[in-house]
């Protein structure tokens, strides 16, 4: 009973009006690294944005504070209209569930297989076994991985592990999924039936920041793309206006 | 799918991870359940012969003199003050000459040259069955001792005193071993259960990342401690009374095994261990999931 009220905010709060909201934020590193330094911005729910800027501009810094994998040094930051770094416990954990991240460096469990790999997020909250079994054949079906279902992660190629790592962030149906350079290692073939899979999750109500080096992907979108640039926003702007 | 099935799914995916050490665990813990049990047993044993012994227990004062009427009612009115006595008994000198020649039987005729009060007389004390603790026994005879007129209090002193010198031994053996029970059971689960932690940081921290609740996580780990007590415990209590059926079947016939009358522990007795291994182990497990599982 309890815990369904507390899934039931979660619920009302993940479809509230801004996903992601962020306040003067910065982050530094010792000894004295400034990753990101007063960034300002919102992402509306059901919004698709683009994050993008050099190799070592600060994306993969701002998803984690997003995730709440890391602390923002200084300022606010509320996800689904939550002050993310004051939760904890359950709470955190409902939130959590709800959050899909897909994290640049994979974070796979190389001695399981394919399919477990993606099944563990669907596992921590419960889902029933069939359903699970169903979801992740369709997942590898789309992102044309079928073969590999039982193959361990650590056997497969990089492009490989990457498509498995997005199909473990989208398999719980998440409301926000947070993708860190999901095509880096991908032809644009295989990169289209990513960008699909993105789009339809996306379609069906989720969230979605995508922080990329690739222009093929956002280029020629009508969605927001914010740039950074030495951990501070360059611009933000609506493509196709760039 | 439920809490409970993903629980026991990943404690499956912990013992097969690190079944070397979950092995050698369990044996530590059930042998350390065998080497405490056998002592206990043992104990619990010797305590009860104590008592069968003590329950036929008396003492005898031997007096210098034959006491007259008012010196037996002086006597007898000290040592009640002492405490009261199941049974207390005066025996004269021509009593306890005849007692003696009726022991002898057909050999009587070697007392007819024997004056018929070379015996002393005696005060035979039963005592309470509140007083049978050997200190305190020992302290009553120490009383009797000192009473006017008494010679020496016999009751079988050397026997009992070194019986109950042998369970004292005893006791710091059951109080050494479990001791040594617990700090195997505890230290042996909390290492691998630490082991296991340490080998799965990269899962244990995407399960976070996820979104697994605590008792998702940290459950798995408290059942390991428990399945190890469980196990441990069982195990080494069957090992046990293998080895008490062995041992009452070679050494039947004459001997201590059967003046002893030599039980296994009751089942409450056997719950009790059990669930104190158990106890022990979900410590150890709940310290190292404290220490190492950091959410
Ligand atoms: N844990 C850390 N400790 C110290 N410095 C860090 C740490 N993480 C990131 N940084 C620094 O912060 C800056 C931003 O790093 P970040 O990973 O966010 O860049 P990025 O935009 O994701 O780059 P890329 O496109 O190469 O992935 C870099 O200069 C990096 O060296
Ligand atoms: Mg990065």
């Amino acid at each position: 009973m309890e815990m369904e009220a507390q899934e039931n905010t979660v619920q009302q709060k993940l479809s509230g009006n801004n996903m992601i909201e962020m306040i003067k934020v910065s982050r530094s590193y010792p000894p004295d690294i400034q990753a990101l330094k007063d960034i300002s911005f919102s992402v509306e729910t059901g919004e698709m944005f683009f994050l993008i800027g050099r190799s070592g501009a600060g994306k993969t810094t701002l998803l984690k504070l997003i995730c709440n994998m890391e602390m923002p040094t200084n300022g606010l930051i509320e996800v689904a209209g939550y002050n993310i770094n004051s939760l904890k416990g359950k709470d955190l954990a409902l939130l959590r569930q709800r959050i899909g991240v897909a994290y640049q460096d994979f974070k796979l469990l190389n001695d399981r297989t394919v399919a477990e790999n993606i099944a563990i997020a669907m596992e921590v909250s419960y889902k029933k076994q069939r359903a699970i079994k169903q979801r992740v054949r369709d997942l590898l079906d789309q992102l044309q991985l079928t073969s590999k279902h039982d193959l361990l992660t650590g056997e497969l190629s990089r492009g490989e592990q990457q498509r498995v790592t997005l199909a473990r962030s989208v398999a719980n149906s998440p409301r926000l999924i947070l993708v860190d350079e999901p095509t880096g290692n991908l032809d644009s073939t295989t990169t289209e039936k990513v960008m699909d899979l993105l789009t339809r999750s996306n379609k069906a109500g989720a969230t979605i920041v995508i922080a990329t080096h690739d222009a093929s992907i956002y280029e020629n979108s009508n969605k927001r793309i914010m740039e950074l640039r030495d951990g501070m926003i360059h611009s933000l702007v609506r493509g196709n206006t760039i | 799918m439920n809490f409970w099935f993903a629980v026991i799914r990943q404690t499956g995916r912990n013992l097969r991870q690190t079944w070397s050490s979950q092995v050698m665990t369990f044996l530590t813990v059930s042998l350390s359940v065998l080497i405490f049990a056998f002592f206990s047993l043992i104990y619990t044993n010797m305590i009860g012969a104590g008592d069968r012994l003590t329950d036929d227990l008396s003492l005898i004062v031997y007096l210098e003199d034959e006491p007259g009427e008012a010196m037996k009612e002086q006597l007898r009115r000290k040592i009640l003050n002492f405490d009261e006595v199941e049974e207390l008994r005066f025996i004269s000198r021509e009593e306890a000459y005849e007692r003696f020649a009726k022991q002898l039987g057909e050999n009587s005729d070697v007392l007819l040259d024997m004056p018929t009060d070379f015996l002393p007389a005696s005060i035979e004390i039963v005592p309470l069955k509140s007083l049978r603790g050997y200190s305190q026994i020992k302290l009553f005879s120490e009383y009797l001792t000192s009473l006017p007129g008494t010679e020496k209090v016999q009751y079988g002193q050397e026997w009992i005193e070194r019986f109950y010198h042998f369970v004292r031994l005893l006791t710091i053996v059951v109080i050494l071993s479990g001791t040594l029970l617990i700090l195997t059971a505890t230290f042996m689960v909390a290492y691998t259960i630490r082991l296991t932690i340490l080998g799965r940081q990269d899962e244990l921290e995407l399960l976070k990342l996820v979104g697994a609740t605590n008792s998702y996580i940290q459950t798995p780990f408290l059942i390991e401690g428990i399945l190890q007590g469980l196990m441990g415990s069982v195990i080494g209590l069957i090992a046990l009374y293998g080895l008490f059926q062995w041992i009452s079947t070679r050494f039947t016939g004459p001997g201590i095994l059967n003046l002893f009358q030599f039980d296994f522990f009751s089942p409450l007795i056997l719950i009790a261990i059990v669930l104190a291994s158990i106890s022990l182990c979900a410590f150890g497990s709940y310290t190292s999931i404290r220490k190492f599982l950091q959410i």
